[in-house]
């Protein structure tokens, strides 16, 4: 009973997902979606607006209802989880538009964080401030009072107090700086590389993609419809016939 | 009669018409003033705790404890009404105050069936003492020190705890919340039953003062809303005591030059008009304010 199961989850894929439908009240936007996350993996997910990526993410952590198929992290089945118990488990959202607590100082965001990997796990604020050393300064003040990239350096760093093993990220480039875009894309590779970290990132920033992802999924009225690496997706032919960029 | 003796019967009644509203409207604070549930069984919560005390009390347990079993009974009820009925009418405005409404008449009249008009009165404890020709009762002065006492507490638990912070943070956002791990169903059945055993406990101090009815709530529950509405949303703490401070203020000036009546109708003047020029309560014109200075300063 005790080494054969963790053997048996080295093995496995971290997070997969199988055949899942959900979306709002009747309406299904996923329909039929399959993939599967290796741990340290870095998959980005793109694809046009209103194709289901942010309705993907919200399934995954479970803010939305799923209405067919299965979700499984680290070996269990979590579909029918609430998102908090999701969230212990080891799976951190960074939603799109960031999500942060306004109302609330920036270091109380960060203490927040705490709440995720579950209980017991040491929370290590001094790793955070060493990627992002705004968040010490503005400790103290109100979280919505900061810029946007500094909104998206709180979103990040507040999901790594709690050490997830699991990030799920939601277009983390939307109306922020180049320069910050890239020193978090950086961040993100070293976490995956050195640390017990596995990313999904839905970005329209090819650059972002092609710089942080192992593997690359298009999406297209709500199912996957190809797979790419970081190469092909830089390709522009490439990225015009799924994405219609021109 | 001596100034003195003037002077300090209208700081008395100051302090007192403060007491009554901020008591009234503790337990309204949370699940009105930072959850935005409206509650308008609250009356009846606080009719409970009366009931616990007095039952207690003549049980033989000693006041001050007959008064904390008032807030535990209270807010297992609470906890019990939210499970059961107010959890499905969340950020449904009119639906939850019809509901809640009907609660109130409900246990009302089911006291009101099962224990008959009245019951057996709890004595005032501790006396009186005098300034001058006149005398005040001492158990005022408690119910006014007592109720900024549990102000403050809710003050220090929802701006220095982890719980407060938790709190905070469902109210604000519940979706993210959730997505840092916390289970906000529970933390919604916990903090309405938190507000419910504060409303249980200033029931219980009001038992010692007021006949005890099956219609003993129904006061409380207005009193409560127009301070809490009063004082805004912006800062929920500094909006409440600021509020019971200007309408008591309009209460006791008015009672002195004329009657308890057309005080009462000058609270509700008061609340009127600052709710005219300040609908969204005193708390966000002041928060505004801060920030104007902050802006100035630096
Ligand atoms: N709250 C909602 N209620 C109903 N439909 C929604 C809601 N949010 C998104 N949708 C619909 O779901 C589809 C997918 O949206 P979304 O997942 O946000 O797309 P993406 O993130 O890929 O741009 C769109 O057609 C959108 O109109
Ligand atoms: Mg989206």
């Amino acid at each position: 009973m005790a080494a054969e199961p963790a053997e048996r989850q080295s093995e496995q894929a971290l997070l997969s997902v199988d055949g899942i439908s959900s979306g709002y009240g009747s309406a299904r936007i996923l329909q039929n979606l399959s993939f599967a996350v290796e741990r340290h993996e870095i998959l980005a997910i793109v694809g046009r607006n209103g194709v289901g990526k942010t309705t993907l993410m919200k399934t995954l952590i479970g803010l939305l209802r799923l209405m067919d198929g299965t979700i499984e992290f680290k070996g269990e089945s979590i579909g029918r989880f609430r998102p908090s118990r999701r969230a212990h488990r080891g799976i951190a959202y960074v939603p799109q538009g960031r999500g942060i607590f306004n109302r609330m100082s920036v270091t109380e965001n960060l203490v927040l964080g705490q709440g995720l990997g579950g209980i017991g796990r040491k929370a290590d604020f001094d790793r955070v401030y060493r990627f992002f050393p705004r968040l010490k300064e503005r400790g103290s003040q109100k979280a919505g009072s900061m810029s946007g990239g500094e909104q998206q350096q709180l979103a990040i760093g507040r999901v790594l107090v709690g050490q997830p093993e699991l990030i799920l990220l939601d277009e983390p480039s939307e109306g922020i700086q180049p320069n910050i875009v890239q020193e978090i894309g950086q961040i993100i590779r070293r976490l995956t590389e050195q640390e017990d970290l596995t990313v999904i990132i839905v970005e329209q920033n090819l650059e972002l993609i092609h710089s942080v992802a192992d593997r690359c999924m298009v999406m297209d009225k709500g199912t996957i419809i190809a797979h790419l690496t970081p190469d092909e997706i830089a390709d522009e032919e490439v990225a015009k016939r799924y994405l219609a960029i021109a | 009669m001596e100034t003195v003796s003037i002077i300090f019967s209208f700081i008395y009644q100051y302090a007192d018409n403060i007491g009554f509203l901020l008591l009234a409207a503790v337990g309204l604070i949370i699940i009105f003033g930072m959850m935005g549930v409206i509650n308008m069984a609250h009356g009846e919560l606080m009719m409970i705790g009366a009931y616990i005390t007095a039952f207690a009390y003549h049980a033989g347990v000693p006041a001050p404890i007959a008064i904390i079993f008032a807030g535990i009974g209270s807010g297992l009820a609470g906890i019990v009404l939210e499970r059961l009925v107010i959890r499905f009418f969340y950020r449904q405005l009119l639906s939850s105050l019809v509901v809640t409404w009907g609660i109130s008449l409900v246990l009302t009249e089911g006291f009101l069936l099962i224990f008959g008009p009245s019951i057996l009165n709890v004595p005032t404890p501790f006396g009186s003492f005098g300034v001058g020709e006149l005398t005040f009762g001492i158990y005022r002065l408690v119910l006014f020190g007592v109720a900024l006492l549990l102000i403050g507490l809710i003050w220090a638990l929802f701006s220095y705890t982890r719980f407060g912070a938790r709190a905070r943070a469902t109210m604000e956002n519940p979706e993210m919340a959730e997505a840092f791990g916390i289970n906000t169903s529970r933390m919604y059945a916990l903090t309405f039953g938190l507000g419910s055993a504060l409303g249980g406990i200033a029931g219980g101090m009001f038992a010692l003062t007021a006949t005890i009815s099956p219609f003993f709530g129904v006061n409380y529950t207005l009193f409560a809303f127009i301070t809490v509405v009063v004082g805004g949303g912006a800062n929920v703490i500094t909006g409440v005591t600021t509020s019971a401070a200007a309408l008591a203020g309009a209460q006791t000036i008015v009672n002195n030059a004329w009657s308890v009546y057309v005080g009462y109708v000058s609270m509700m003047l008061a609340a009127f008009l600052i709710l005219l020029i300040l609908p969204r309560g005193i708390s966000e014109y002041l928060e505004r304010r801060k920030i104007r200075v902050a802006k100035k300063n630096g």
